[in-house]
């Protein structure tokens, strides 16, 4: 029967070459389709897709919506050839494919003939290593991509006694149906595919078109842009107020951003390391706000700034480790009271504390390459230490609402639970620092590098757990992004410390 | 008295000194991080057993909560700019003994609810070994200890002796020594493998030892045999039948003129093989066993006949200690071939290969627990998560493995030993009336773990209850909130609820709350800062 399907499809198809050729055009954009759970337009579907096969969006001259609905029509005997690539990163993968060290893609053809090979070697490998991972992962683009020529992956809506299903592209384009169609229509293709959307309109409205806007706006890239050149005006020039424009202006545009997203997924921005990225970037940028107005220092703002650039700047460039997808919850975080009160008040207390390493970073570097008298070192040891307020009184304040909603859930209220004991260990790590600070044994020259290294004590807490400790024995590969991230934010930070301290041992003596 | 406030204004400097609250935290904060690792790599119940609540860990908690209370006692009397550090101190204590309260007092275990099935009986962390006696009424229940490390027991009731825990262990091949050597008695190690997978298999023919002498491994069956057997299996008759000496384990593949064939009564065919020199007849279509002198089947004789044409349709590979015999299906015949240690031989099924690791007839093989740090590998347990006791009853040593009992046959009566979790009985009984798992549209990602139950209260009545994730069910101070679920062999889904009594809870939340409202007042309402530089005062 299928055979029979695929034999009218191929001959009815392959009449009508160029009009199919016509119809994978960008205007498919928004057309609804249900992936992962929700119903999303087909531009997000066919980005997120290709980006995850390739690491990339485009194929050659094509969009990515026009490459996926070209790839999907190969199913019907479409005889066409896209140079998808399916993208390898692990540098024992790239062996067993034979692919060299310095390239990360395999050509789906080459890739074809390897498949039982990965096969085994992933049965084989008994631990659940970096390696393995990469192979899966490898082995999923690899599916992602069947997926997608077999017609299974792009599903389109139905409307079935008064309701909306969905069901694949294989399935939906039926002799019956293109036959039906080609009574109504010269382009039967088009003519269903246009009746479908305007029966999922009609049913369920046009909702789930804001997640089109939401990625096509590109709000984020637009705050970034305004947060840098907000740092700059800011710095350059004593006339402040085009800096504090700027700064409203991504502030508005994180809020936009962040608004859209909330209004997409139904709950609070903070559910996935990309999203906690955001929200710490974000929130970084209005505690920064908040403690220049009420100390009236501008150096708040722009450590603020500066946080907020880097997390924008992680967002955009560091895909890899942070995928931007919205994606539906596990069961356990689906209670939004929890996720925006817990959630946002841990995340708020590492924006704070990360002014708090920035400042201290600055005021280390300023210390080692530039004059600072001993009377600014304190001013900014002050600063510092205002910082460290808000972050461990907020912290102390999430680690409860977690405690509390632990309890409320899961019948306990503390369980060293890895995310939870690590948050326990940043308050700590301050903590000790912040009653030191009051003995001799932390004076203000060891009380900035102190807070400057505390900070990765935050990044294992936010990272580490999620990206070393999640994966387990015998995984310390560091071929996982966030591994690799983390591990270079430890060397930088541990190399910045020593190079200033060569100044703090030799001046110490006219430190403060 | 002098002397007495004398040594209390000492240990309350030293203990109440902020250097001392500086080293504290810091060691405290060594001993999580190391649990989080431990976590990371051997589980939460060995980071629980070796860090979270061990000894030592618990004593830096009783020196935090000293450092602590002797903080708040020395800034006494209260002063207003540290009424903000009082109300925190005062929130850490009122939790410490939130804490306290609840490791003495609380409960925490799980019930499992099998489909419309009654359950009453909560399963804590705690092992408790079982002793009992039932030809003298008698039971005993040991606690054994929360120890991540082998722990010697030194326990003795009425001469049966606890030698050892072991709280994660493995099995592992040991050799236990024969006095008189026995050919038909050998135990054989074993790599079968191809490209893609690999099992070790130790089969044994002798009465004591663990293994057995069949394994299946997937569609594939494997037997173990005496090697005396091996040329009868390779032998290609017509009849395709052995008929062998279970006592000598001496065999015959008769040809089929070396078979004499005659119908009994019911028409069924009695066929007699001369067994070097002994008569012997079978109805090889209907038994294995032979027949008597009065044509009954003969139970206690040593002669065996089978028709090797039983295993040429399904894959089965016959080991003998140092050779291997299957049927090839290509040429239609048996083959055989005598193995040596790690020299490979190929086998016809889907490029499989057969190793002889080991051969032994002066040992038997038997499985010995061995203590290993369990592995954990995305938050399951892959190796380690047995647990074994060393017993010894009159001189006999064994060992007792966690939900798997053991029956010893003592002078004094049969003796039941079994290694599981304590169990403690609710006064009231759920039902679990079914349980309903919902996916995300398309997908098969879980969206919701719901359990339908019904709280039986004895006299009281029943009452219908809906628990899934963030909604528990409360009843007479427990909380049962959804944790898991399984699925019966029957079909249908049971569901795992965890049980939590905690009478610490309210002084966790006060403390929770001064806990926060003091960093608020001390932190930030305080309004203690340094002017900028340059800047003038205000």
């Amino acid at each position: 029967m299928l055979k029979i399907i695929f034999t009218t499809l191929t001959l009815f198809i392959s009449l009508n070459v160029m009009a199919q050729m016509q119809f994978c055009t960008n205007d498919l954009e928004d057309f609804p389709t249900r992936s992962g759970g929700r119903v999303k337009p087909f531009y997000v579907l066919a980005t997120d897709t290709l980006k995850f096969i390739s690491g990339s969006t485009k194929v050659g001259e094509l969009s990515a919506t026009e490459a996926f609905c070209k790839l999907s029509l190969k199913a019907f005997g479409m005889p066409l050839e896209l140079p998808i690539q399916i993208k390898v990163e692990h540098v024992e993968a790239k062996k067993l494919l034979g692919i060299p060290e310095s390239e990360t893609l395999i050509s789906v053809e080459s890739f074809s003939s390897k498949i039982d090979l990965v096969n085994a070697e992933i049965s084989k490998i008994k631990e659940n290593n970096s390696y393995k991972k990469e192979l899966n992962k490898i082995k999923q683009r690899w599916q992602a991509y069947e997926a997608i020529i077999q017609a299974r992956l792009w599903t389109i809506p139905v409307l079935n006694a008064g309701t909306i299903e969905f069901i694949s592209l294989g399935e939906f384009l039926s002799p019956e149906k293109l036959d039906e169609a080609r009574t109504q229509s010269s382009n039967p293709i088009q003519y269903l595919f246009a009746k479908a959307k305007s029966d999922y309109l009609s049913k369920n409205g046009d909702q789930y078109l804001l997640e089109l806007k939401y990625f096509k706006w590109n709000f984020f890239l637009w705050a970034m842009i305004g947060s840098l050149l907000a740092i700059i005006l800011l710095i350059s020039f004593k006339n402040q107020i085009p800096g504090l424009i700027l700064t409203t202006l991504s502030i508005g545009l994180q809020i936009g951003a962040m608004t859209m997203r909330v209004l997409i997924s139904g709950r609070a921005p903070v559910t996935n390391m990309y999203e906690t990225v955001m929200f710490s970037g974000f929130g970084a940028l209005i505690i920064s706000v908040i403690i220049a107005l009420y100390r009236k220092e501008i150096l708040f703002l722009l450590a603020g700034l500066g946080f907020n650039i880097l997390s924008l700047m992680m967002m955009k460039f560091a895909n890899g480790m942070l995928d931007p997808g919205i994606s539906p919850l596990v069961p356990v975080l689906r209670d939004n009271f929890w996720l925006s009160t817990h959630v946002t008040t841990v995340i708020l207390s590492y924006a704070a504390l990360a002014l708090s390493w920035i400042l201290a970073n600055g005021l280390l570097i300023r210390e080692r390459f530039f004059n600072l008298s001993s009377s600014e070192y304190r001013y900014g040891v002050d600063l510092i230490y205002t910082c460290i307020k808000f972050g461990v009184v907020l912290l102390s304040a999430g680690i409860i609402l977690g405690g509390v909603w632990a309890d409320y859930s899961w019948g306990r209220f503390w369980g060293w639970d890895p995310k939870e004991t690590w948050s326990l260990i940043v308050l700590l790590v301050y903590m000790a620092i912040l009653h030191g600070k009051s003995t001799s044994w932390i004076p203000p020259h060891r009380f900035v590098p102190l807070v400057a290294g505390a900070f990765m004590s935050v990044m294992m807490a936010w990272f580490g757990v999620n990206y070393i400790l999640a994966s387990g024995l015998h995984s310390y590969g560091f071929s996982e992004g966030g591994a690799v991230f983390l591990g270079s934010f430890f060397s930088l930070q541990v190399v910045l410390l020593i190079i200033t301290s060569f100044r703090l041992k030799t001046t110490q003596s006219n430190s403060p | 008295m002098n002397e007495l406030i004398k040594t209390y204004r000492k240990i309350e400097l030293f203990f109440g000194n902020l250097k001392f609250a500086v080293v504290i935290i810091s060691i405290f904060t060594v001993f999580l991080t190391y649990g989080t690792f431990m976590e990371s790599y051997h589980g939460t119940e060995y980071a629980n057993r070796l860090v979270y609540k061990s000894f030592i860990f618990m004593a830096v908690q009783f020196c935090m909560f000293l450092s602590i209370l002797f903080a708040t006692l020395i800034r006494l009397p209260p002063k207003k700019h540290l009424y903000g550090f009082y109300v925190i101190h005062a929130g850490l204590i009122t939790l410490f003994l939130g804490s306290f309260i609840t490791y003495q007092s609380g409960i925490d275990g799980t019930l499992t609810l099998a489909p419309n099935l009654p359950a009453r009986q909560i399963q804590l962390s705690q092992d408790e070994f079982k002793i009992e006696l039932p030809s003298q009424g008698k039971e005993v229940s040991v606690d054994l200890p929360f120890s991540a490390g082998e722990k010697d027991l030194k326990l003795d009731y009425e001469g049966i002796k606890l030698k050892t825990f072991l709280p994660f262990s493995e099995d592992k091949l040991s050799w236990i020594p024969i006095k008189i050597q026995d050919p038909s008695q050998s135990t054989s190690k074993y790599h079968l493998f191809n490209e893609n997978f690999g099992e070790f298999i130790t089969l044994s023919l002798h009465p004591e030892s663990d293994f057995n002498n069949t394994q299946q491994l997937g569609p594939l069956n494997v037997h173990y045999m005496p090697g005396t057997l091996f040329e009868c299996f390779i032998k290609n008759t017509q009849e395709g039948l052995i008929v062998w000496n279970s006592e000598t384990a001496k065999c015959l593949s008769p040809q089929s003129n070396e078979i004499i064939k005659r119908k009994n009564i019911s028409g069924k065919q009695i066929a007699e093989i001369d067994f070097f020199g002994t008569k012997v007849s079978f109805l090889p279509e209907m038994s294995p066993l032979p027949l008597g002198p009065d044509l009954e089947l003969n139970e206690n004789s040593p002669f065996r006949v089978f028709s090797k044409k039983l295993f040429e349709k399904s894959p089965h590979l016959f080991l003998f200690g140092e050779a291997v015999a299957y049927f090839d299906k290509t040429n239609s015949e048996w083959q055989g071939q005598k193995l040596q240690k790690n020299a490979p031989h190929p086998l016809p099924w889907m490029g499989f290969k057969i190793n002889l690791l080991e051969n032994r007839i002066d040992a038997y093989g038997t499985q010995i627990p061995h203590y290993i740090k369990p592995i954990q590998d995305n938050s399951q347990i892959i190796s380690g998560e047995m647990k074994a006791v060393l017993v010894e009853v009159e001189g006999k040593e064994f060992w007792v493995r966690s939900n798997s009992p053991v029956s010893f046959n003592s002078d004094n009566g049969k003796i039941r030993f079994e290694l599981g979790k304590k169990l403690i009985t609710l006064p009231y009984e759920l039902v679990l009336d079914q349980f309903k798992m919902d996916t995300d549209p398309g997908t098969n990602n879980p969206a919701s773990y719901e359990s339908f139950v019904t709280l039986f209260k004895g006299n009281k009545g029943a009452e219908k209850h809906h628990v899934f994730m963030n909604n528990p069910l409360k009843h007479d101070n427990f909380t049962f909130y959804q944790a898991s679920y399984f699925q019966t062999q029957q079909g249908p889904f049971g569901s795992v609820l965890s049980v939590n009594y905690d009478p610490g809870r309210p002084w966790k939340y006060l403390g929770s709350l001064l806990l926060v409202l003091g960093s608020i007042w001390h932190y930030v309402l305080r309004k203690k800062r340094i002017s900028k530089p340059g800047a003038s005062h205000a």
